[in-house]
This record gives C-alpha cells, structure tokens and sequence, in this order.
C-alpha cells in the first residue's frame, strides 16, 4: 500500500494479519453466526415442515397392526419410505424449505431494513453472500438431514428386527439411508442456490416460487432434453429406491450419479457467483417496501 | 483552499447526480470537503440522506464521480476500514442488545473475539452506553438508539464519520457531549460530515457547512459571516422549557439582543427570537444562574430553514 488514506488518517486498527482466506473464513464465520442468532430464533414453520415425515412414519408405527401387512418382508418399509422420501420430503418440503430460508436471505434483511449493517461493513458482498448461503445450506440440511434419518428408521420399526437387522447391517440399508441424505444435502445446495439467485430478480419469492413448481411436477412429462434442465431430474436419479411415474411418463435414460452430483454442485456455484455479481450493484432503497 | 491538500485528503464530489428513477434525488453537486466538522444542512427531502449514502456507496451515482480520500466505495473490503455511517434507518438487527450488536459488527470487519470485545466498551464508553449495552436493542429509546448508531460508526476508529442526522432525538446534555465527541474526533484530523435539517444546530459546531435544496448545493464553506448578515433579516429562534417562563421571559426581552419572548401556549417555556445566538445562550446561562431556574429543554426552533435559502440563494427556494 503507497500512500494511501490509510497511512494518512488516524488509527485505524491494523486487519487481522495473514492471508486474506483466513480473513475471509473469520468474516464469514460471523456472518453465519450472526444470521443464525437473528434470522432461525423461531425456525417454527422449518421445524413443522421437517416433523411431519417423522409423525407420519409414527403413525405407521402405532397402527402397524393396520398398516404393515408382512412384517417379516422389510421390501414394504423399504417401499413405504420410498414413496414418503419422493414424494413428500423431497419434491414438497425440500422444496418448500428452500423457497422460504434462501428466499429470504437478502429479502428478509431489505424488509427489515438491516441490510446497510453488511453493506457498512469492510466485506466483500461476494462473500456476504456465500455466508449467507452457507448459514441456508446448513440449518436446512441439519433440519431435514435429522428429520430423514429419523423418519428413515421408524419406516424399519414395525418390521422384525431378525429381518431388519441383516437389511441394515448386511444388505443395503445403511447404503440406501447414505444417499437419502447425499439428496437431502444436494436439494438443499440446489434448491437454496435456485432461490437464492432468484431473489435477486424477482422482488417477491412467491412468483418464481410458483413457476419452478409447475415445472418441477410436470416433470416427468417433459421430454429428455428439457427433463435434464430440471433440479429433480438430478436428484430423483440419486434417489435409492425408484418408484413409478405413472403411465403418463415419458421415459429417459437416468443421468449417471457423477453427473448428477458435479452438476448439482456445479449447478450451485454458478448460481452463488450470479447471486454475487447482482448484490455487487445492488443499492439500499428500503423506500419501495 | 490550500494547495498542499490533496485528494487524498478529502471527501470530493465531481459533479454527481442521482436519479430515483424519475425523481432527482441530488444534481451536479461538487464538493471538495477537507477533515474537520462539516454540517449538512437542508430541509427534509433536500437530498441529505441521498448525498451520504452515495458517499459511501449504498448507492451509485446516476452521473459523476465520488472520491473518498482517494478510496472507491466500490471496493468494500477496503474503504469500510477508514469509513464510518450512522444511518438515518433506525432498524436494528432482531434479538442484539447493545453490546452484541457493535460486537457482532466487529467481528464481521475481521477482528478477533478479544480485539473486538475491547473495541465495543470502548466504543460504547465514548458515547455513554455502557450502563445499557446489556439491553435489547429494540427496547432502546430514540436517544439510545441514535447513541448506539454513533458507537457502531465510531467502533472500528474510522478516519471518516458520516453521520445522517445525529442529533435528533438526543436530549440537551446528551447533545452537549455527541458535539464535543464530534469536536475531539475532528481535532484528531478526521472528516465528521454531520446532516441535519436545522441550521442553528450545526452552524456553530462546523468548520464548514454544506446547504443543500431541492437536490442542488446552494451554499458552501465558511459561513460564519453569512450567519451574521444573516441573523439582521432571519433571527434565530430558541425554545427553553422551564419551570418559570414568565420570570425568564421578562428577564430576557430586556436585553437588546433579544427582539421577541413568547411564552408557549402551555405555559411551560418560551420561544425567544434573538439577533444573537451566541450572545443569547450566554445571557440565558447568566438568567439561569440568578435566578435558580430549573431548565428542561433548550432547543433551535428554527425548524424552517426555507427562510434561510430564500435569504441565500435570493428566491423561494422552489426545486427549479
Ligand atoms: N428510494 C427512493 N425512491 C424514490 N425517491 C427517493 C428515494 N429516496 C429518496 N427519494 C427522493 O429523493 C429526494 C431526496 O431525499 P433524501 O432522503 O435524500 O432527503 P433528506 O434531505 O435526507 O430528507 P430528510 O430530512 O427527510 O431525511 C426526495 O425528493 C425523496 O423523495
Ligand atoms: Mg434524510
């Protein structure tokens, strides 16, 4: 640094030596912290949305006498969770969860009007929001990580455990319950970098919101060059146990696993870089809200 | 203006312009502001607000260029180091108290727990705050909250303060040591830009003032000897809450720099219109001592500073 204002004016505390990574991960740390104390105190809605696989595989539980018809035969719980995990985890409430936590992200701070306390800051807006994106990626996958690990197990409960002990330990159960949460943690990375680079140009969440539904459920109506540029496409592929699509369907060739892995990461990168470069040139107008 | 300073040292404006769309929020305003107080001074809807957040680059300018001690508001990384705001916006970040939110703020500049742990109290210490750091700050009072806002700005030992209407809402006393906080720090050789929408307010703590209207500067520099001329034609009016006006009132208008003394509809202050600001405040002090008053509240009345730029700039102040 020549001559600059910095060497002029009075103390300024020097920055945090080192390089500027570490900078960079104790700035982003704070801001994960901060936004978790004043973004999730009352994640109440989250909390629900991620209970109710868990109190429907309960129920199951409690009426098994009704409900599970072989108890010896794990292939029904297998099946059971298969439909819940597609159906109502991933298509509905991973959905759902990423419209509502990475929606909000900025917009929640433009309504509040607290947005200028990053702004004032001496970070660098790409980071802020990859922090922030960050602080998603996390309360979201803890949430309905636990919440499918949990309802995971209850779907085996009903079942003998002389039948479910070799299914776990020796056959593929735990394999099967492993890629469950490689889904939950990409749809959470994918879904959260979609609605997060949306936000960014839809001033509400519920428009866009609406659109990538529609979407997301004809899914299995498109034909496979527009399947491939769908989310669930990627993630239904990794999904352990397939379950029918109706006869309605159109039929394709499932994307190998590497792809739809590096492409849903890849998919996330360069939606948070697009998110990066527009809150770059985003201005403070709290007035319009 | 010396030639020895350089753009390095100085907040300078280049014929800049912002847009709302339609709305001209400033026009083709240059500015070249040395370190020292700086009083900001316009009517509400001048473009205040807008000139700060373009100084520092909340927003973009629609047209020219801003230059803040040679730094660019676009790099934030860099410039937030050497540049302090307190906003306007009086929102807080939910669920923070006091402490917790100069803190927070802190470590997200980069500083260490420790580092900036000793950088809060200190922080909170110059404005008065520490009794309340551990309350929300939600539950702040507006003084409290502008106090904190001061703090936050101050925290991180800026070499520019940008201060969006400061003093509204602070007490007497309270005003009394934000200005002195304001003197000490400029006399330390920072730039402390300070708005407000009462020229009597700043007129006398500044080293220079900036008059905005309409969008367009209309008045810089010193401007002590306009203020002269200028209390013969506009004088400058006081509000005191006391216990005895009339008392204060009969002992006041005696003096012949005090053109008018009107006790408040509710019988519970004056409102006096003098020649004399300074001389004024004296004598007040002196009528005070005598006579064992019990004061309330002094405060500029001269909520109407279009008087001001009529006399300046010699129209109705109209936007053109
Ligand atoms: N976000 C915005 N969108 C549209 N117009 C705006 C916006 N912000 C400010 N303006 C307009 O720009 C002009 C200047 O506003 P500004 O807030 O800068 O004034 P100010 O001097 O700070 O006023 P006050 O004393 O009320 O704080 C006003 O006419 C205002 O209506
Ligand atoms: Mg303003």
């Amino acid at each position: 640094m020549s001559e600059t204002a910095a060497s002029l004016a009075s103390p300024t505390p020097a920055a945090p030596a080192g390089l500027p990574w570490r900078r960079w991960a104790s700035q982003a740390g704070a801001v994960m912290r901060l936004d978790l104390r004043k973004g999730f105190r009352r994640p109440v809605g989250l909390l629900l949305l991620a209970a109710a696989p868990i109190a429907i595989a309960l129920i199951r539980v409690v009426f098994s006498a009704h409900a599970v018809h072989e108890r010896a035969d794990v292939a029904e719980g297998t099946n059971f969770y298969a439909w819940m995990y597609q159906i109502l985890i991933l298509r509905l409430e991973l959905f759902l969860a990423g419209v509502a936590v990475f929606g909000n992200l900025i917009r929640r701070e433009v309504l509040d009007r607290t947005l200028h306390y990053y702004f004032l800051s001496p970070i660098r807006r790409e980071l802020l929001v990859a922090a922030k994106y960050l602080t998603g990626v996390l309360v979201t996958f803890t949430l309905f990580g636990i919440s499918t690990v949990i309802s995971f197990v209850l779907a085996y409960l009903p079942h003998d455990w002389t039948a479910v002990s070799p299914f776990l330990f020796h056959g593929p159960g735990l394999r099967q319950l492993g890629s469950y949460l490689l889904v939950t943690f990409l749809a959470c990375v994918g879904y959260g970098a979609v609605f997060l680079a949306l936000g960014f140009f839809f001033k509400s969440p519920a428009v866009p919101a609406l659109g990538m539904f529609g979407w997301e459920s004809i899914h299995f109506l498109l034909p496979p060059l527009l399947k491939q540029a769908s989310v669930i496409h990627y993630l239904q592929s990794l999904c352990p146990v397939p379950i029918p699509e109706g006869p309605l369907a159109v039929l394709s060739d499932a994307p190998s696993p590497w792809v739809s892995v590096v492409g849903l990461l890849v998919l996330a990168v360069i939606l948070v870089a697009v998110s990066g470069w527009r809150i770059r040139r985003m201005e403070i107008s709290y007035d319009e809200s | 203006m010396s030639a020895t300073v350089t753009e390095k040292q100085r907040v300078i404006f280049e014929n800049v312009s912002k847009f709302y769309g339609e709305v001209l929020g400033v026009n083709r305003v240059s500015l070249s502001i040395p370190p020292g107080i700086t009083g900001l001074v316009g009517p509400n809807g001048s473009g205040k607000t807008t000139l700060m957040n373009l100084m520092v680059g909340l927003l973009r300018p629609s047209r020219g260029r801003i230059s803040v001690l040679g730094m660019d508001s676009q790099r934030p990384e860099e410039f937030f180091r050497h540049v302090g705001y307190s906003t306007q916006y009086d929102a807080f970040p939910p669920g923070l108290n006091g402490s917790q939110f100069i803190r927070s703020y802190l470590r997200v500049h980069g500083f260490g727990a420790a580092e900036a742990e000793a950088m809060t109290w200190k922080a909170l210490e110059r404005v008065g705050l520490t009794e309340a750091a551990g309350r929300k700050v939600a539950g702040y009072s507006k003084g409290m909250r502008q106090r904190v806002k001061l703090a936050q700005a101050i925290c991180h030992q800026p070499s520019v303060l940008v201060l969006d209407e400061p003093l509204n809402g602070l007490d007497p006393m309270a005003r009394a040591e934000v200005i002195s906080l304001f003197r000490e720090l400029a006399d330390g050789g920072l730039h402390v830009i300070v708005s407000s929408h009462i020229l009597h307010e700043v007129d006398l703590i500044s080293d220079q003032v900036v008059l905005i209207h309409g969008g367009y500067v209309v008045a810089e520099g010193d401007i002590a000897n306009v203020r002269d001329e200028m209390e013969e034609e506009h004088p400058a009016q006081v509000s005191i809450r006391c216990d005895r006006p009339a008392l204060l009132a009969s002992r006041v208008f005696a003096q012949d720099s005090v053109m008018e003394a009107r006790i408040d509809d509710d019988g519970k202050g004056v409102l006096v219109r003098t020649r004399d600001a300074d001389r004024f405040h004296l004598l007040l002090n002196q009528v005070v001592l005598e006579n064992g008053l019990t004061i309330e509240a002094v405060a500029p009345a001269d909520a109407d500073v279009n008087a001001v730029y009529q006399y300046l700039i010699g129209s109705n102040g109209e936007k053109s």
